[in-house]
C-alpha cells in the first residue's frame, strides 16, 4: 500500500489528527485507507511489533531509537519487557515458530 | 574459529530477523515446480542471504551449486557450468543453483554472461536462488523482472542485542554495557559485523573509538594487522580491510620493504607478498574472481607475533624518497641546461653523459660553466661517485 501525494479534489478527514483536509490542499491519499495531512504524515512514527508478546515494541522509548531506521529494518523486534525475560532468545524462537509455522521444517 | 562461522544457524528456523522474508522464501521453495520463477534475495551484506540459501538446500535435501558473479561473467562459462545441470537433472542428484552477488555482473567485464543467465532464469528446470545487495541499478531491471524478489532487511538494534546476548552466553563471555551498545549501533543491523566486532573486542583488540572496526582504512588496518595479539585477530582485521586487492597487496609490500626486519624474515615475507601478487595477476588475466577469496588466506601468513612493521605508503625509504623528489628535480633542471650545451636530449644527458661529466669535473679535466645554483647538486653527486 503506497501513499500518494496529491492536491485534494474533494474534502476529507485526516486519519491522523481527525481534522478537515480542504479541497486543493496537498495531502496524502491511499486507496482504501483515506487521506492525511502532509505534516501529520511526517509526524507519524512507525512502531515495530514485539514478536514475543505481540504488542508494540516501544520504539519511542527504545534506547536505540536514534540509531534504528524503523522504515528500513526487519519488521519484528522485541519490547523491553520481553527482552528482560530470563530465556528471552528462546522465547523469541518459540514466537517465530508459532507465528511463522512454515519455517518449522522437519528433516 | 570465527564466531560468524561457529554460530551460523543450522536451520532456517534458527536464523534471526527477517521472519516474513524467510517465510515467503520457504513458501516459494515448498511450492517450487519446473518453470517456477527463480527467487532473488535482496539485502545488505551480513544479514543471511547466503546462509538462507545454504540452509534451504540442506533442509530440502538439494545439492547446492554455488556460483558468484565472476563465474557468470561470460556466456561460455555459464553454459559450461550450468547446462549439464539443467539438461539432465536425474543423473546429478537434486541440484539447486545459487548465484551470489548477481548485481556484480556489469560493465565491460560482462561477456554475454548476463544474457545467458537471463535465458536460464526464464526456463528454470531446477530451483535457482540469486542474491544481490541491491536491485536498484538499471542492469538489475531485467533480472528483477525474471525473478521473484524477496527483500531482507537489517535487524533492529534491540533484536541484535538479544542475539548477541545469546552468543555471549554460549561463549561464556561478557562485554561491558557500553561496549555492547557501541557494537550493536556500529554493526547497523549486520549480524556478521556484530559477531566480528564482539569477537575482536573480547580478543583484546580495541577497535578505534570514533570509527567502526568494519571500516578500517588502509593505514589503521595494516598497523592493526601487525599489532594483532593472535592470528585470529589478524584475520578479522584483514577481513575488515575492504579495499581494492591491488591496493591491499601494495600496502603490505611498501610497509614491509620500508621496515627494519632482518633480511631472512623480510625475504620470507616478500615471498608471501609475491604469491599474493601472482594470484591477483592470475585473477586479472583469467577474470576468475572467485579466486579472490584465497587472497586473504595468503596474506595472513605475513602475521607473526612481535613482527615490528608500521604502515608506509611509499615503497622506498624516506631519505631515498626525499632525495628522489628534491635532488631529482634539480638534476632534471641541470640535465635540461646541459642538453642545450651538448645538443642532445635531456634524457641522453641524464642517462649517458652526466656520470662522465661528473668524473671529468672530479678529475679537474673539465670546467663546466653552469649556473651557480647547480654547484651544490654537482658536488653532492660527485661525492656519490665510486
Amino acid at each position: 500500500m503506497s501513499w500518494r501525494k496529491i492536491p485534494m479534489k474533494f474534502p476529507g478527514t485526516c486519519i491522523v489528527c481527525n481534522q478537515k483536509v480542504e479541497v486543493n490542499e496537498m495531502g496524502l491519499w491511499a486507496k482504501g485507507l483515506g487521506v492525511k495531512h502532509e505534516k501529520c504524515a511526517s509526524q507519524e512514527v512507525k512502531e515495530l511489533k514485539c514478536i514475543i508478546c505481540g504488542g508494540p515494541a516501544g520504539c519511542p522509548k527504545c534506547e536505540f531509537a536514534d540509531d534504528c531506521d524503523r522504515e528500513q529494518v526487519s519488521e519484528f523486534c522485541v519490547c523491553k519487557k520481553c527482552e528482560g525475560l530470563a530465556d528471552s532468545f528462546l522465547q523469541y524462537q518459540k514466537a517465530v515458530q508459532k507465528n511463522f509455522s512454515l519455517l518449522n521444517l522437519k528433516q | 574459529m570465527m564466531w560468524s562461522e561457529k554460530h551460523r544457524p543450522k536451520k532456517i528456523m534458527n536464523m534471526v530477523g527477517n521472519e516474513e522474508a524467510r517465510s515467503s522464501f520457504v513458501d516459494w521453495l515448498v511450492k517450487w515446480k519446473k518453470g517456477a520463477k527463480p527467487v532473488l534475495l535482496i539485502g545488505p551484506p551480513g544479514i543471511g542471504k547466503t546462509t538462507l540459501a545454504q540452509l534451504a538446500a540442506k533442509e530440502f535435501e538439494y545439492d547446492l551449486i554455488g556460483l558468484n558473479a565472476s563465474d557468470v561473467r561470460n556466456r561460455a562459462n555459464i553454459e559450461d557450468m550450468l547446462s549439464p545441470l539443467l539438461g539432465n537433472t536425474s543423473l546429478l542428484g537434486r541440484p539447486m543453483i545459487f548465484v551470489d552477488e548477481v548485481d556484480g555482473i556489469h560493465g565491460r567485464a560482462d561477456f554475454g554472461g548476463a544474457e545467458a543467465l537471463l535465458k536460464i532464469l526464464k526456463e528454470p528446470t531446477v530451483p535457482i536462488i540469486l542474491a544481490a545487495n541491491s536491485d536498484q541499478s538499471v542492469k538489475m531491471k531485467n533480472i528483477r523482472k525474471a525473478t521473484k524478489p524477496i527483500y531482507l532487511k537489517p535487524l533492529p538494534p534491540r533484536l541484535l542485542g538479544l542475539y548477541l546476548g545469546k552468543v555471549l552466553k554460549e561463549e561464556e563471555a561478557k562485554l561491558s554495557p557500553g561496549a555492547t551498545v557501541k557494537i550493536i549501533i556500529e554493526s547497523r543491523g549486520d549480524i556478521r559485523s556484530l559477531l566480528n566486532m564482539a569477537q575482536a573486542q573480547l580478543g583484546g583488540f580495541d577497535p578505534p573509538t570514533e570509527k567502526s572496526f568494519e571500516r578500517l582504512d588502509v593505514e589503521a588496518g595494516i598497523n592493526a594487522f601487525f599489532k594483532a595479539k593472535s592470528k585470529e585477530e589478524a584475520q578479522i582485521v584483514l577481513y575488515s580491510l575492504r579495499i581494492d586487492p591491488r591496493e591491499k597487496i601494495n600496502a603490505f609490500y611498501s610497509s614491509l620493504v620500508t621496515s627494519s626486519l632482518p633480511g631472512a624474515t623480510l625475504a620470507k615475507m616478500l615471498d608471501v607478498v609475491s604469491e599474493a601478487d601472482m594470484l591477483y595477476g592470475k585473477i586479472m588475466r583469467t577474470q576468475e574472481w572467485r579466486l579472490l577469496r584465497y587472497l586473504d588466506n595468503i596474506l595472513l601468513r605475513l602475521y607473526g607475533e612481535n613482527v615490528q612493521v608500521q604502515f608506509s605508503q611509499y615503497n622506498l625509504s624516506w631519505p631515498l624518497l626525499n632525495r628522489l623528489r628534491w635532488d631529482g628535480k634539480t638534476i632534471k633542471a641541470l640535465s635540461s641546461a646541459l642538453a642545450k650545451k651538448f645538443h642532445v636530449s635531456q634524457s641522453t644527458i641524464a642517462t649517458f653523459y652526466l656520470p662522465y661529466i661528473l668524473f671529468c669535473i672530479k678529475n679537474k679535466k673539465m670546467d663546466l660553466e653552469v649556473s651557480p645554483e647547480y654547484a651544490e647538486i654537482i658536488q653532492k653527486e660527485i661525492g656519490l661517485l665510486k
